[in-house]
């Protein structure tokens, strides 16, 4: 990443202290920001951080909520066993067709801690509880467009 | 017995759950008041006295691990609460979080006055955006109320690793490393965050704690058993009618919480209940019949080789395939093992393939010495208990379709 990348990405961390300790948060930021990971911003966390590298890169692929396909909003559809029992594969199939096209990628995620109110998806800031398929094509048109 | 709201709300407290308002109508700025005007070692006796035991799952005395901490040797100490609740079928710290934020951070404030800590961390999953917002308001309550004495309570959110609920693992996650769990001992009362004694638990626990003290110890112990006080929260999922997260006094029946019209309100689906799975995704399966002769109490459940887990109850009628469950927690072991340590890494993939060809009875001794080294090689619980389940079902042949 060239200076000025890099002087962005401090510029995105600068009221945080420049300590191991605030890696999480500091990623959280960048991923907030640009909607991706990549090696380059990697890169500059690292400098602005200054933690190594290759200590950076373990942490942020560590954690599957860092894992963005770059320029794609996530779009997660909890597929674990109580949203699977109540329909989870079919509404992951609806989402599907609505993200058909636009640059948004559909996960299958861990539980999403809303088994009461299964089947359950997290869609930009939100979940959805008993989801239907209706509910989630909307809530990705509306991602897209937000 | 039905529902009972202490750690929830209860029906007629209205007022904002993030508000001072809230604060007054549950009594927790008595809670502390209370305690600002005793020892820390006074304190710490109410908590022994109270009989809590961790919430989590683990069901440790909480007033030997507050000792603990207060008496380990160190300048710094740091308390932390533990919102990381990311085991399939768990959702009642959510569901406490969304009702009574500041109950938990209470019991937080409490704890850093006992152990002597004056940072303490909220530690929740990435997925929580919802909750996080709700816990940073009754904070920012708890700043301007001046109910935070120089305490430094800083929320630090995940991002997507179940690994990272694990207490040791949550503590290399806080500072910046990879969460992979550490080899205990040393136990984090004695050497957790930077290596300085820390006091860590769950949200569950901390909401305990500050309903003891808004109160006291002879009303905290009405409910529950002499030898768990006490009420517990349950997280009912599946096919059960009336799904959701109530507070039960230790030692109720089972069936009571399956049947109860203010509880669970009958099995759903078919009507007819084909098992359930206690204690989340390393829990044990039991059979309708165990269900209706055990209590929900340690003793009662050890004679089964169960235990309570973090309040977890996944329901499962007749028509489900309980070897499509097994696989599916199976997968979810694998996904989330760390991969740290051989006999998890090794361990979750080779029992995911055994579960997959179905092959739980022509190999029933691979997958009893597999979760024999699990159990006694494995660094962390993750290890330690992914096969639980399995074996459970194993054992219960009963619960498996003579196909």
């Amino acid at each position: 990443m060239d200076t000025e990348g890099v002087q962005e990405v401090a510029g995105l961390l600068k009221d945080l202290p420049a300590e191991r300790g605030q890696l999480l948060p500091a990623l959280w930021r960048v991923v907030e920001h640009y909607h991706a990971l990549t090696p380059a911003l990697i890169g500059a966390v690292s400098e602005v951080l200054g933690v190594a590298y290759a200590e950076v890169y373990g942490v942020a692929s560590f954690y599957t909520l860092f894992d963005n396909i770059e320029g794609t909003t996530p779009v997660h559809i909890c597929t674990d066993v109580m949203c699977a029992l109540q329909g989870a594969e079919e509404l992951k199939a609806w989402a599907e067709q609505a993200a058909a096209g636009l640059p948004i990628t559909v996960k299958e995620s861990a539980c999403l801690g809303q088994c009461d109110h299964a089947p359950a998806a997290w869609i930009g800031q939100k979940i959805l509880r008993r989801a239907t398929p209706q509910v989630v094509q909307e809530a990705v048109k509306a991602v897209h467009h937000g | 017995m039905g529902e009972i709201r202490r750690l929830l709300p209860p029906h007629e407290v209205r007022s904002d759950p993030q508000s001072a308002e809230r604060m007054r109508e549950r009594g927790f700025d008595q809670a502390l008041a209370t305690i600002w005007a005793m020892n820390p070692e006074t304190v710490i006796e109410w908590v022994t006295a109270s009989g809590i035991k961790g919430r989590g799952g683990a069901a440790f005395p909480t007033g030997i691990k507050w000792t603990s901490v207060r008496q380990a040797p160190g300048e710094i100490k740091y308390v932390v609460m533990n919102a990381d609740e990311s085991e399939l079928g768990t959702f009642k710290d959510r569901v406490l979080l969304e009702q009574d934020p500041l109950g938990a951070l209470t019991g937080l404030l409490i704890a850093a006055y006992a152990v002597g800590a004056r940072k303490a961390f909220c530690y929740i999953r990435g997925e929580y955006r919802e909750v996080e917002q709700a816990l940073a308001n009754a904070l920012e309550t708890l700043r301007q109320g001046d109910w935070l004495r120089g305490v430094d309570v800083e929320i630090r959110r995940g991002a997507g690793a179940y690994i990272a609920g694990e207490e040791t693992a949550l503590f290399n996650s806080i500072e910046g490393k990879r969460p992979e769990p550490r080899v205990k001992p040393p136990f984090p009362t004695v050497k957790g965050l930077w290596s300085s004694p820390t006091l860590i638990q769950n949200v569950e626990t901390l909401a305990n704690v500050a309903v003891l003290f808004a109160h006291d110890v002879s009303w905290f112990t009405q409910y529950g058993t002499p030898k768990t006080p006490g009420t517990k929260l349950v997280a009912l999922s599946g096919h059960i009618r009336r799904a959701g997260v109530y507070e039960v006094p230790f030692g109720v029946p089972l069936a009571d919480i399956v049947s109860d019209p203010d509880l669970g309100g009958q099995v759903a689906g078919s009507g007819r209940l084909g098992a359930v799975l206690l204690g989340g995704a390393a829990g044990t399966f039991l059979t309708p019949e165990e269900v209706m002769n055990h209590h929900l109490d340690y003793e009662s459940l050890q004679a089964l080789g169960a235990s309570i887990g973090s309040g977890a109850m996944m329901f499962f009628d007749d028509t489900v395939d309980l070897g499509w469950v097994v696989a599916r927690l199976a997968r979810f072991f694998a996904e989330e093992s760390c991969g740290q340590c051989v006999p998890c890494r090794i361990g979750t993939r080779r029992l995911l393939e055994i579960v997959e060809a179905k092959q739980w009875e022509s190999r029933v001794h691979d997958v009893r010495a597999l979760a024999q080294a699990m159990r006694d090689a494995s660094i962390c619980g993750l290890g330690q208990t992914a096969p639980l389940a399995l074996l459970s079902f194993i054992e219960r042949p009963q619960l498996r379709p003579h196909a």
